[in-house]
């Protein structure tokens, strides 16, 4: 970047090269104040930039959309610039598109992606759209477009991936699959385990299980216990009452059989697993 | 002589590490091993006071690593244990003065002398617990029957097997055998059951350890002492001995109530509900 100005710790430097002028942006200032004083350089050299194309620069900060569009609007009003782009430095640029790929591959419902069409614009996040920044793409819709088709061709009934993990998850574990999750052990506490379909736990569920993560609400979660202090299914949120006695003596009224967790009428409904009441029948027939 | 480091840790502070340590450390080399333990808690030394070797610290851990001294002249012998010797932590520097790969160093060249190298490392999971598990083949996990302990030492578990020891053994310590048959304490299955790990120790709760330790003296000296006897049978299992595990809840004796209680088949347990 061309530095023209002395303090390099200024926030906002500008700089004119012919009809293309330069704006960089500190990136470790808050975007208030970075507009504050974007505003306050634009408005005292106002006839100095009555007009051409300027290239915002903003260094490492990711930039969100709202914050972008507050740049736009300082220098219209202050300006007769134009913005011809945003500019921020690449490596960022690479890391947030590879967050943003996981969080479309975690937030996008499972039956659109076994269908192999849906997602990307309505279910990516909105908060952190860089101007130039392509959305993340083709060969991962290719991959998904397969692998439907193979189910298809396969004559089989349409699945979802599931996971299958021995072990224990301990805690600070954090394991996240866009898919059915089943685990042979335990989830102790302070594990996470979210999923973007089902969670089966072959053990003890002590730890957060975060079910239909993708925001399905049909998610279920089923373990051979007496179910840990939160759960979570779809955007629904349950925990364990607090009148948990002593440490060690059990809660009263809590059986320790298997149990499942699912929604009903608009809450995470737990209760114990009882055999004859598979989940495609809606589960316990009292509930329903 | 081929010995192997066995790191002591527990993530939860005052559980309990540098008692298990000089004890451990004391009992193995009462077995005729040549054992040497290693403060790696630099600014908080504690194992030296622990151990009543504090007046003769000359040189300690990090002059060792800085070149400042040779490892002979580092090493405190306990004049009572036979082979048993201590290379104490700097009371004045931090963490940062003591890399793992230095670590590793120095445990490699006391293992071609000694049999077992014991590592005291400090609570946390920061750096000072990443060095001081550098250079161990095996660990033992220090909790006491409390959810917050296990919760640590569980997390701990995980990062030990995830830097590749997958030999992590469990030293649960402070049992109160009256408050687990009351059902206010965990019992030592459930914490077994909740951490997936072998024991190699369970440890009474003592009030002659406090003694001990103000007087400098380990515990495992005092055949009284029931938390002695147990850091004298965990030595003997660490040397390969096999000696079966007692729940120190069917040690003691039981009360009239409890007994009574049994009787009548209503005897509580403690859940696991962690």
């Amino acid at each position: 970047m061309v530095d023209t100005t002395t303090d390099t710790r200024e926030l906002v430097r500008i700089a004119g090269r012919g009809a293309l002028v330069n704006i960089t942006i500190d990136d470790s200032a808050p975007i208030e104040i970075a507009c504050r004083t974007l505003r306050e350089h634009l408005g005292r050299e106002r006839r100095l930039y009555s007009g051409g194309e300027v290239i915002v620069d903003v260094g490492k900060r990711i930039l969100l959309h709202d914050h972008q569009e507050r740049i736009r609007k300082v220098i219209d009003s202050e300006s007769g610039l134009r913005i011809k782009q945003f500019w921020c430095e690449p490596e960022v640029l690479e890391r947030e598109r590879e967050r943003i790929d996981n969080l479309i591959e975690l937030h996008t419902p499972i039956s659109d992606r076994m269908n192999g069409n849906g997602r990307v614009e309505s279910s990516a996040p909105t908060e952190s759209d860089l101007e130039q920044m392509p959305a993340p793409e083709e060969d991962v819709e290719d991959d998904r477009q397969e692998f439907a088709g193979a189910i298809a061709a396969d004559g089989g009934r349409p699945g979802v991936p599931a996971d299958v993990v021995r072990g224990t998850y301990r805690a600070g574990e954090v394991h996240m699959f866009p898919g059915n999750v089943v685990v042979v052990g335990n989830i102790n506490p302070g594990a996470q385990v979210i999923a973007q379909g089902d969670i089966l736990v072959f053990g003890k569920l002590r730890g957060l299980a975060h079910a239909g993560a993708g925001g399905d609400a049909t998610a279920v979660i089923l373990a051979m216990s007496s179910v840990g202090p939160q759960l979570r299914i779809a955007d629904y949120f349950w925990d364990a009452d607090p009148p948990r006695a002593v440490a060690g003596r059990s809660r009263t009224g809590t059986t320790d059989g298997p149990t499942i967790a699912r929604i009903r009428n608009g809450a995470v409904h737990v209760s114990p697993y009882l055999k004859n009441y598979s989940i495609d029948h809606g589960g316990n027939p009292n509930e329903r | 002589m081929s010995g192997k480091t066995i790191v002591m840790t527990s993530g939860k502070g005052g559980v309990g590490k540098t008692t298990a340590t000089a004890n451990v450390g004391t009992a193995l080399a009462l077995r005729s091993n040549r054992v040497v333990v290693i403060d790696t808690d630099i600014g908080l030394r504690n194992l030296d006071v622990v151990m009543g070797l504090e007046n003769r610290i000359v040189y300690d851990l990090v002059d060792v690593v800085e070149d400042r001294c040779k490892i002979e002249q580092a090493l405190i012998r306990d004049k009572h244990a036979g082979e048993l010797y201590l290379i104490a932590a700097a009371q004045t520097r931090d963490k940062d003065c003591v890399s793992g790969e230095q670590l590793v160093d120095l445990c490699r060249r006391l293992e071609a002398d000694f049999d077992y190298v014991i590592v005291d490392c400090p609570a946390g999971i920061e750096q000072g617990f990443r060095n001081a598990i550098a250079a161990a083949q095996e660990a033992l996990v220090v909790t006491t029957p409390e959810v917050s302990a296990i919760r640590d030492a569980d997390r701990v578990i995980g990062l030990l097997h995830a830097s590749e020891i997958r030999s992590a053994r469990l030293i649960i310590n402070r049992i109160k055998p009256e408050m687990v048959r009351r059902g206010d304490m965990l019992d030592a299955s459930d914490v077994l059951e909740m951490l997936a790990v072998d024991a190699v120790g369970l440890v009474p709760s003592d009030d002659r350890v406090i003694t001990s330790t103000n007087n400098g003296t380990p515990v495992v000296y005092d055949t009284q002492s029931p938390s002695g006897r147990e850091f004298v049978r965990v030595a003997a299992r660490i040397d390969g001995e096999y000696i079966p595990m007692i729940d120190p809840v069917d040690e003691q004796p039981t009360s009239i109530m409890d007994k009574v209680r049994t009787l009548m088949g209503i005897n509580r347990k403690a859940s696991a509900h962690v």
